[in-house]
């Protein structure tokens, strides 16, 4: 790790928003001291039940929003209050692509006026070398026959070609990094794949790196090299997928694989309750300790540290199943 | 099984949209039975006809929706020869449903308990307040919520709450047959299966046969029996659930289906996509609806519709079983 610095390093970071709770004024912590860090053409999942915090951290990296506190460093470039020019110029590194393949498309604009734009903007492209990087970049997300298509608004085209949309403007830029926020959750079946395999395809050429957001297990194994698991606005475990899957050691970790369809061992659910997560701020011990078949003394009263088990596995538990 | 007297018979069932574009074929001569007690799955992508073909058995189609040919029987009776008044006895009492978007299924203003009183004071007039009452927390008590949530408004509970009230009022009249249309899909994994497993719990004490509906493959096929597998607006594949474990012998559309879904312990993490996208519904392709995305299509596909053909645990709607026996309904 030492030799060569991360592309993405988070450290600490913490996002608070403000809620009225019984008439007084308090905060809710969506991140709550989170540490991570992506390697360069690293994919790493992010999983957890939603309201667990994942898009406020992809929004944090992408500075849609200002860390409450903590640090973001992106190239070794410390980002996380940047603002003006740089956080422009910043925006060309890391792009999003959201869960809402028609939402995040303008429907007066035709396809090609989406990409178009980043890539004079961004690229300074013009002319016969600005319709030839375009016509280049749709074909790659598969938007073919590229003439049909270049002239078409959003709500003439499915969910898929929407997304696909969304991944060529995102890549006019020739971003490092993308965040993926749950890109196929709102596709069909037989769609998915394919946009899956497009980012996975789109990795090894750009020497892309992503942080891909997902509820669900399967795919976050699929596609990323790194699973982090998170609860309550907390990492509660990460781990090389196949470890994570095969081995979880974190009670959460584990309910949440018992949970997943197309798991061969049909079991009860292991939890004790099904309490949603409390992110009120100033909450004290194991986010997950009111659903945990292990819980004890310790765990209501000290939050658990993130703590190796071995190189490449970490949990945030004081009973880790290992 | 197949002795038993069926609860739901679906014989070539055709429903469809008037639009300006000319008729929506929704759902296309579709055939299936469902025993009592069975739980069989239908899947199929967004627009595929699952709900179409949901509100036509609870005969709730809407505005320019209507039965284009076909026979529904529940429980033996064509639920289209029932009058007005005998449909309303009908319904709920014989055949209910959960609807795909439970959340707006509740009155907002309503509690949990008069929500369930008034559904069943509606359709047994000569049932008494105390009695509903007493049904109520019977009712709150099979799907697992606390009766305090008796008097509790819709926007106090959660979403895995707000859907178990939904399924407990579906089956307040104790009927023997339920639809339940993607009950689980806006919920979080975990919510889910507790619902899952809910239900399959419920049916023990409690016995009627569900047509559970949702575009999920490995949830569906954990849960049912069979498996119906819908494509544009056809039925092309029912088969018993174990089958979907594996490939081969499949529908090229359930084959490609299987091929797309990332699995998540096996050892092989490659998947592979459908290419192209679903049809027009106005213009469907000709011979075989799944022609122009089949990796297997031949000259006969482009031409002739495909006969239902009867595999040993099921039924394909593909040329390529041709040869096996075909099977005719009416
Ligand atoms: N009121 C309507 N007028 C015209 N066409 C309609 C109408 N309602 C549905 N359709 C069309 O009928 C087809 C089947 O729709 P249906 O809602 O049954 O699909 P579905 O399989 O339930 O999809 P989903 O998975 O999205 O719920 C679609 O092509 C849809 O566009
Ligand atoms: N701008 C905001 N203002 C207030 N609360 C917010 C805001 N954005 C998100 N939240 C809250 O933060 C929590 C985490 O949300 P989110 O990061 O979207 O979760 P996920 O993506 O994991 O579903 C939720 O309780 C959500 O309501
Ligand atoms: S710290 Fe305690 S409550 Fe939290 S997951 Fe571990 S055992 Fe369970
Ligand atoms: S009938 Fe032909 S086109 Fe249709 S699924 Fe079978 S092989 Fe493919
Ligand atoms: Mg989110
Ligand atoms: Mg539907």
């Amino acid at each position: 790790m030492s030799e060569s610095p991360s592309l993405v390093a988070v450290s600490d970071l913490y996002v608070r928003f403000p809620i009225h709770s019984k008439g007084k004024k308090a905060y809710i912590t969506p991140v709550d001291h989170v540490s991570f860090a992506i390697e360069r053409g690293e994919v790493l999942s992010l999983v957890g039940e939603s309201g667990s915090g994942k898009t406020t951290i992809g929004k944090a990296l992408m500075r849609i929003l200002e860390p409450t506190s903590g640090t973001i460093t992106v190239a070794q470039r410390d980002v996380t209050h940047i603002r003006g020019n740089a956080l422009i110029e910043y925006r060309r590194d890391v792009q999003m692509i959201f869960q809402d393949p028609f939402g995040s498309l303008n429907p007066v604009r035709t396809v090609e006026q989406h990409v178009m734009f980043p890539l004079r903007k961004h690229r300074n492209l013009k002319d016969a070398a600005l319709q030839e990087a375009l016509d280049n970049l749709l074909e790659r997300v598969g938007l073919t026959p590229v003439a049909e298509i270049r002239i078409k608004n959003p709500h003439e085209l499915s969910g898929g070609q929407r997304q696909r949309v969304a991944i060529a403007r995102a890549l006019a830029v020739n971003p490092k990094f993308l965040v993926a926020d749950e890109p196929i959750s709102m596709l069909d079946v037989s769609i998915r794949a394919g946009i899956l395999r497009l980012m996975n395809d789109l990795k090894a050429d750009y020497n892309l790196s992503y942080l891909y957001i997902t509820h669900d297990l399967a795919s976050a194994r699929y596609f990323g090299d790194r699973i982090m698991v998170m609860y309550g606005g907390q990492i509660m475990e990460t781990a090389k997928s196949s470890e994570l899957v095969r081995k979880p050691a974190h009670p959460y970790t584990r309910l949440l694989l018992a949970a997943t369809p197309g798991n061969p061992v049909r079991q009860a659910l292991p939890e004790t309750s099904n309490a949603a997560p409390d992110l009120l701020e100033g909450r004290k011990g194991c986010p997950f300790a009111d659903r945990c078949p292990f819980v004890t003394e310790i765990c209501r009263e000290t939050a658990p540290q993130l703590l190796s088990v071995d190189a490449a596995h970490s949990v945030a538990c004081h009973h880790p199943i290992v | 099984m197949s002795q038993q007297r069926p609860v739901l018979e679906l014989e070539n069932v055709s429903v469809a949209y008037d639009s300006d574009k000319g008729p929506v074929q929704a759902v296309n001569r579709v055939n299936l039975t469902l025993y009592p007690e069975e739980i069989v799955g239908l899947v199929g992508e967004s627009g595929s006809g699952k709900s179409t073909l949901a509100y036509a058995i609870m005969r709730l189609l809407k505005g320019s929706a209507y039965l284009a040919e076909g026979t529904i029987r529940v429980m033996g009776q064509d639920v289209y020869s029932l009058s007005k008044k005998e449909l309303r006895q009908f319904r709920w009492s014989q055949m209910a449903m959960v609807f795909q978007s439970a959340m707006s299924a509740l009155n907002p203003v309503m509690t949990v308990e008069e929500q369930i009183i008034d559904t069943l004071r509606t359709h047994r007039r000569d049932m008494s307040l105390s009695q509903a009452r007493k049904r109520a927390e019977e009712l709150l008590h099979l799907v697992s919520i606390d009766l305090k949530h008796l008097r509790s408004f819709p926007h106090q509970l959660s979403g895995g709450m707000r859907q178990r009230v939904v399924i407990a009022i579906a089956i307040a009249l104790d009927p023997a047959f339920v639809i339940m249309d993607e009950p689980t899909t806006a919920l979080d994994v975990v919510v889910q299966r507790s619902i899952l497993d809910q239900i399959q719990e419920i049916q023990r004490y409690v016995h009627f046969a569900i047509l559970f509906i949702s575009h999920d493959f490995s949830l569906v096929a954990e849960l049912a029996s069979r498996v119906a597998i819908m494509y544009a607006g056809r039925l092309v594949e029912v088969t018993k659930s174990e089958r979907l474990q594996l490939l081969g012998n499949h529908h090229p559309y359930t084959e490609g289906l299987l091929r797309a879904i990332p699995k998540l312990t096996a050892d092989e993490v490659t998947i592979e996509g459908i290419p192209g996208y679903p049809p027009d519904l106005v213009d469907l392709p000709t011979g075989c609806a799944f022609h122009p995305r089949c990796p297997n299509v031949f000259a006969d596909c482009m031409i002739d519709r495909p006969e239902l053909y009867q595999m040993e645990d099921g039924l394909v709607e593909c040329h390529l079983f041709k040869g096996a026996k075909e099977v005719h309904y009416v």
